[in-house]
């Protein structure tokens, strides 16, 4: 019992924490992923615009680096003549260049023919010929050329910056080789996270400038996406077997691809770090959700076990004083059944001293005295069954359920019921037959029926031919036990509320209206049920069903 | 001295014969009867100073036949005698106006005065007595 009890408690705990932790985690969790998600969504297209802005801003100055070199060779080219630039003045803008960092290799004049006219450099290449190269064309045709990077004749990467100028009929060719580890570092001076690197690609996706990390000019960089597309493009690219957020933009002249990568560990850095952080929250929040849910259940739970406590304690005063009122009710018929024989006794002893006052008594009276005293003897019998059924009554109270012969307990409640029968001049018939052992408190089922047949006897109270009939028998695996009678019959209106509590149609003081509340009570406790049927006029019947008790024959055998 | 006439009507058998042949040996004139149908024939036949009631009765009780027995002997005094009384009977038996409502066992001995101051002042109505139930 202790046992059931406490697996329902526990079980009630689970449920209750399962919903307070469903109730509270389930909008966390709906409220956290989504704010997650948008906070995601958001953060990395904040991710994503600020590397294109960098690339942008970094695209200008590569642009404006070439853009700048372009114009000053440009300039150059119409600030001298040919004459000027072949007696001294490149050698002196050579010497210029070289004390301002050297961001020139060489520079040289070229002619018409291919050949250099003047040249000033590290290398010796006066005696080139380059009238069949590609740039060399494209500054017959544009005017002016940016090369990509080639290894040319001297073996060394590099890229050409190449100006024409017109002189008469014929022209030349100011001709610049840009210092690439000064261009380099125009391209890598700008830097983003920690792993943020920029390099430039031809169209033909070989390393024109190089990553920091790694690569060589000229070699194939191995860029996935070298497809033509306007403005900057973000996305994010597995390279060489790490995951980069990749960004590009083609720049005009040369046409090359200046390329941003930055690991995406790295740039997703500051999302990682807030999910980290919101996932420590839901947790925590989670956490503080259990361990509030925890002690909101404990704390339920040892509320509804105090209440059950105290509702147990109640209904068991109340079946007590049930019980109280059941005997109450048939103390009538009881001091009733045991005063007539009292009166009896009295009689019979005054007739006896009568009797015995004569000297010598007389053989005839002799008898008459032995005869009064088997009278008495039997008045004293009667009270007994009286006694002993009030006292089966009133002393047994067992508490907890047992297998109990129904038979012997309903007998032994008839004896003091019918001593109320006779007074009421109620009939009081019983069929109870062979009957089962029932899994029942006896002391419950005592009370039960004792109100049943109680309230049988007032309903038929005064009544001509009134008849009280207890009828049991057994059916599949419950037992039926019926009290009916031949009264007033019940309202169908108060029908509906006869088992509700403090409901009576009995005179003030006379009933309280529980009687049948408890019986109700109990028979749900055994785990039975109990059925009126009633019409006005004619009669009741109340039909207790009880369950079996398990093992029944066992059990008979056993108690015998 | 003329006997006094008693009738007494109770079902309980022993009781009623028991002290019948009490009140025989102390000089009354009883006659007995079990039931109230039994009763209703004696007054037929003879007439009683005192009747000694039983109000719980099977087939009728005594409160039912005291109207009856009023009607036909109205000078006649009517002791009510019960195993068990309400305060509801008692104060209705009063009403009726018997000579005494008496609560069983009643003492003998005063049950026996009572019996023969009922028969001196007939239905004349109660007159309270020490040994009276109340």
């Amino acid at each position: 019992m202790e046992q059931r009890d406490g697996n329902r408690y526990r079980a009630m705990f689970r449920s209750l924490v399962t919903r307070m932790m469903l109730v509270s985690l389930a909008p966390l969790a709906g409220i956290g992923g989504a704010n997650f998600l948008l906070f995601y969504q958001l953060n990395r297209s904040v991710v994503l615009e600020q590397q294109a802005n960098f690339l942008r801003y970094h695209r200008e100055s590569v642009e404006s680096f070439l853009g700048s070199l372009t114009a000053e060779i440009g300039s150059l080219a119409h600030q001298y003549s040919l004459e000027e630039l072949r007696s001294g003045a490149l050698d002196r803008l050579y010497r210029i260049n070289q004390e301002r960092g050297g961001l020139f290799e060489d520079l040289g004049v070229i002619g018409s023919h291919g050949n250099h006219i003047k040249y000033v450099g590290p290398y010796d290449l006066t005696q080139r010929n380059y009238r069949q190269t590609v740039w060399f064309r494209h500054v017959v045709e544009d005017g002016y050329y940016v090369s990509d990077m080639f290894l040319g004749f001297r073996g060394v990467p590099h890229f050409i910056i190449a100006v024409k100028r017109a002189e008469g009929e014929d022209f030349w060719i100011l001709r610049a080789t840009v210092n690439t580890d000064y261009f380099s570092r125009v391209v890598d001076a700008a830097r983003l996270g920690t792993t943020g690197e920029t390099f430039i690609l031809n169209q033909d996706g070989h390393y024109q400038i190089p990553p920091r990390s790694g690569g060589n000019p000229l070699a194939p960089a191995g860029f996935p996406d070298l497809s033509p597309h306007q403005g900057i493009k973000v996305r994010e690219l597995v390279l060489e077997d790490r995951a980069y957020l990749c960004s590009s933009v083609w720049i005009s002249r040369p046409r090359w691809l200046l390329v941003f990568r930055q690991e995406t560990s790295d740039a997703y850095a500051p999302l990682w770090k807030a999910s980290l952080v919101g996932i420590l929250l839901f947790l925590a929040g989670g956490m503080g959700a259990t361990i509030f849910s925890v002690a909101a259940a404990r704390d339920q739970v040892r509320r509804i076990h105090r209440a059950d406590l105290e509702k147990e304690s109640l209904t068991q005063r109340l079946i007590l004083a049930g019980r109280t009122a059941a005997v109450g009710e048939m103390s009538a018929g009881l001091a009733h059944e045991i005063n007539n024989p009292l009166a009896t006794i009295d009689t019979l002893q005054t007739w006896i001293r009568d009797l015995a006052s004569a000297s010598p008594i007389p053989e005839e009276d002799r008898r008459e005295i032995l005869d009064s005293a088997a009278k008495i003897g039997q008045q004293v019998a009667r009270c007994k069954v009286i006694t002993q059924g009030l006292l089966k009554f009133s002393r047994k109270v067992e508490a907890s359920s047992e297998a109990v012969d129904l038979g012997e307990l309903l007998k032994d409640l008839l004896l003091i019921t019918r001593s109320r029968a006779r007074v009421e001049n109620v009939t009081l018939e019983a069929d109870l037959g062979e009957l089962p052992r029932v899994w029942a408190n006896p002391t419950h089922l005592q009370q039960i029926f004792a109100n049943l047949l109680n309230n049988a006897l007032d309903a038929t109270a005064g009544k001509p031919q009134a008849r009280v009939m207890l009828r049991a028998r057994e059916e599949g695996d419950r037992v039926l036990v019926a009290v009916e009678d031949n009264g007033c019959g019940i309202d169908p209106q108060d029908l509906q509320r006869i088992f509700t509590p403090f409901f009576t149609t009995k005179p003030v003081g006379k009933g309280t209206g529980l009687g049948l509340a408890i019986c109700h009570g109990l028979v749900q406790n055994m785990g039975g049920e109990i059925q009126v049927e009633s019409m006005v006029g004619v009669g009741t019947r109340f039909t207790v069903i009880l369950p079996m008790a398990r093992g029944s024959q066992e059990a008979d055998g056993q108690t015998q | 001295m003329e006997p006094i006439r008693v009738l007494i009507v109770d079902d309980e058998e022993e009781f009623a014969t028991g002290l019948a042949k009490l009140l025989g040996r102390r000089g009354f004139l009883v006659q007995v009867a079990l039931g109230a149908r039994q009763a209703m024939e004696l007054m037929e036949s003879g007439s009683f100073q005192v009747a000694l009631l039983d109000v719980k009765m099977p087939e009728r009780d005594g409160f039912s036949l005291l109207g009856e027995l009023r009607e036909k002997a109205p000078g006649m005094a009517v002791i009510l005698m019960t195993g068990h009384v309400s305060p509801e009977e008692e104060r209705s038996g009063r009403k009726v106006g018997t000579f005494a409502y008496l609560l069983k066992p009643h003492p003998i001995p005063d049950l026996i005065e009572l019996l023969r101051r009922a028969a001196t002042q007939g239905g004349q109505g109660p007159k309270p007595s020490p040994g009276e139930a109340t």
